[in-house]
């Protein structure tokens, strides 16, 4: 019987690359490898403007078989660790209060950007036409898969067997309320997933993944170990085994575009854009959440902040890439402002807003307080004093009648949202690298609060038209927004959001929230 | 720990306070500096922790004099100038058991530096792989 053309090349091949006889993996990678497929005139559903090149390697020399041994026993080491000693020693229940609704938002959040790098590899598999990269990429979107998996694990394990699960379990019906959740999503979704396939590999890979996962996965451990917190170390730093491979795909992506001209013209301002995106949210969110979301310091934020971002990504990464056209983002300054200072300036917002949140967010201590004066001085009289004339408020206890929003509007101090970046930001009180600027467009004003955001606004308004939260609940009263979108415990009526920890503090419910007659108002009407 | 320049708390990480925030918002620090250092976050279990304290800091110690390791809770941090190598041939013969370069990658959480396979070696470098140096296969 005659054979089709198709068996017969596979035969001749097999003739001339002869299979290996041991089960070396480094063999059968190359063995792999002299099958040479040629994906050079593939098309793509994702195309970018750059030119990857064909010859492009994948670094770690993976295949299918030691690919899924290495994750089965790594998720055999994970649930081992928490479903035996962990659940044994009680650990969920160990965890300092503060950092338990922290886990609520990182876990949760992590969860989002995980999903959405599904997507994002999926398409950079489709884009690159070289074999090993190709291999390099599809790991990673299996890896992602088991990332989101692994996310959400967390939250529920906190919520079986934890302290507060309000928030550990049902944060997908609340998390959209509050002003840290269209950020994220613009991080975490837009960044990874909209425009240019390669400029999506920075986004994702040449800055999430190389520079911001070391905080946000790596150095969140310490924070999580010194607040009682076992469980997620022994989850996060199980996901990061993964990421350096990510790391090295995004790496190999800026290797594959490095002799095409488009990189000249174009990979600056693309590096420039995806650092201020990613910096935009990361700097003062995990700030915010390690400093004022525990209760035990590891050293300041601004120093993990230079040391990950700054030193090593800046110097390791970029730095050596110099040589090859690469510079410096010129964006890098008025980050280095943000890593000082703009985590401080996101809490007061988040505080004041707390009402919105799917957590428990707590006022510094005395001598929380000290340690931030001690190490960002000048932080006392700027932010600790409004913090004391809240507490003197008695802005914890339901029966004062006072939330923080209040404080703002009585004071003159109008909080706007960053169109861009959807972070949210108060021009009269802020000390990071934010300031005021509006754009009127189709009839709707636009504000914005930074250089960059504003220049990749003017360059694509119609990509940034999510609206932000006070145009979204515009005329409506507060605790109607929030029956609305699930944000109450399970009895129906006390919120999941508190403004303390205390566990003989008396909780807020909607009824106290409906007291305050608080109604959403686009502060940008007043411009 | 370590007084050696790659320590965690090294340079102006053991600054404080305004001393820190003068040098941090220093006009030369206002742009990225070329380093040649790499760093490998290697998260701890059994193996790792025999390969770090009988290979990395035990054996192999004098050919690597600016290799630093530091407990961070749940991994080890390493940092070193030029590169960082772990032969799993070794890490085979210390464990006494089947040990590759897929089992060392189980636990190696992070990496600043191009990191690559060959062999049975695990390599970080500060060299750019695939653009100073070609990332080579394993031999017939």
């Amino acid at each position: 019987m005659a054979i089709s053309a198709a068996t017969k090349a596979a035969t001749d091949a097999l003739a001339v690359n002869r299979a290996p006889t041991s089960v070396n993996a480094q063999e059968v990678h190359r063995w792999l490898q002299s099958f040479t497929w040629d994906f050079d005139k593939n098309r793509t559903k994702y195309p970018t403007k750059y030119k990857m090149a064909n010859d492009t390697k994948e670094q770690f020399k993976l295949i299918a078989k030691e690919y899924a041994r290495m994750e089965s026993v790594k998720d055999e080491r994970q649930f081992g660790s928490l479903q035996d000693v962990l659940t044994r020693v009680d650990a969920a229940n160990k965890v300092h209060p503060k950092w338990n609704e922290t886990m609520k938002v990182i876990s949760n959040f992590l969860e989002v950007g995980e999903y959405n790098a599904i997507a994002a590899t999926g398409m950079l598999w489709d884009s690159a036409s070289a074999p090993e990269q190709k291999n390099g990429y599809l790991a990673q979107t299996l890896d992602e898969i088991r990332h989101t998996n692994q996310c959400g694990y967390v939250n529920y394990y906190f919520t079986k067997h934890g302290q507060d699960a309000a928030g550990h379990n049902d944060a997908r019906r609340t998390r959209t309320i509050g002003p840290l959740w269209k950020g994220m999503k613009r991080v975490f979704s837009d960044g990874f997933i909209s425009g240019d396939a390669v400029e999506c590999s920075i986004n994702l890979q040449l800055v999430g993944e190389a520079c911001f996962t070391n905080p946000l996965i790596v150095a969140v451990t310490e924070w999580a170990a010194a607040n009682g917190d076992e469980i997620t170390p022994t989850v996060f730093l199980s996901i990061e085994t993964d990421e350096l491979r990510h790391m090295a795909n995004g790496y190999q992506t800026i290797v594959s575009i490095a002799n095409d001209e488009a990189a000249s013209k174009y990979l600056n301002t693309d590096l420039n854009n995806a650092f201020w995106t990613q910096q935009k949210y990361f700097t003062p969110v995990l700030g915010m959440m390690f400093e004022y979301g525990s209760h035990f310091k590891v050293e300041p934020w601004v120093k993990t902040w230079n040391r990950w971002v700054y030193e090593d990504w800046g110097g390791i990464w970029i730095g050596r890439l110099g040589k090859y056209g690469v510079e410096s983002p010129r964006s890098l300054r008025d980050a280095k402002v943000d890593a000082y200072w703009a985590h401080h300036d996101l809490f007061l917002l988040a505080y004041a807003l707390w009402p919105t949140g799917f957590f428990r967010l707590t006022l510094p201590t005395a001598e929380e307080a000290d340690w931030f004066e001690e190490n960002y001085p000048g932080w006392h009289e700027h932010y600790g004093k409004i913090y004391e004339e809240w507490r003197a408020r008695g802005c914890e206890d339901p029966n004062s009648g006072f939330i923080p929003l209040m404080w703002f509007i009585e004071n003159n101090h109008p909080i706007y949202i960053d169109r861009v970046s959807q972070v949210p930001f108060c021009p009269s009180l802020c000390k990071g690298a934010s300031t005021l600027r509006v754009h009127e467009y189709n009839g709707k004003k636009n504000t914005f609060s930074d250089d960059w955001g504003e220049r990749m606004w003017l360059a694509e308004p119609e990509r940034y038209e999510c609206q932000n939260m006070f145009e979204q609940y515009a005329g409506r009263e507060l605790s109607e927004v929030i029956a609305e979108l699930q944000g109450v415990r399970s009895d129906g009526k006390t919120l999941i959001a508190q403004p303390h920890t205390n566990k003989d503090g008396k909780m807020w419910t909607l009824d106290d929230i409906k007291a305050l007659d608080c109604v959403f108002s686009d502060p940008v009407d007043a411009l | 720990m370590s007084n050696n320049a790659n320590s965690y708390g090294a340079g102006i990480m053991a600054k404080t306070g305004k001393e820190f925030a003068d040098e941090y918002f220093a006009e030369e620090n206002q742009v990225v500096h070329e380093s040649h250092e790499v760093v490998l976050v290697l998260k701890k279990s059994d193996e790792i922790n025999i390969i770090v304290e009988e290979i990395l800091l035990g054996d192999r110690k004098d050919e690597n004099p600016t290799l630093v390791v530091e407990d961070r809770a749940g991994y080890w941090w390493l940092k070193a100038t030029g590169k960082i190598e772990i032969d799993c041939e070794d890490a085979a013969e210390v464990l006494g058991k089947d040990y590759n370069v897929y089992d060392l990658l189980v636990d190696v959480s992070s990496t600043i530096g191009r990191a690559f396979t060959l062999g049975e070696t695990f390599t970080i470098t500060s060299e750019l792989m695939g653009l100073d140096r070609k990332l080579e296969d394993l031999e017939a």
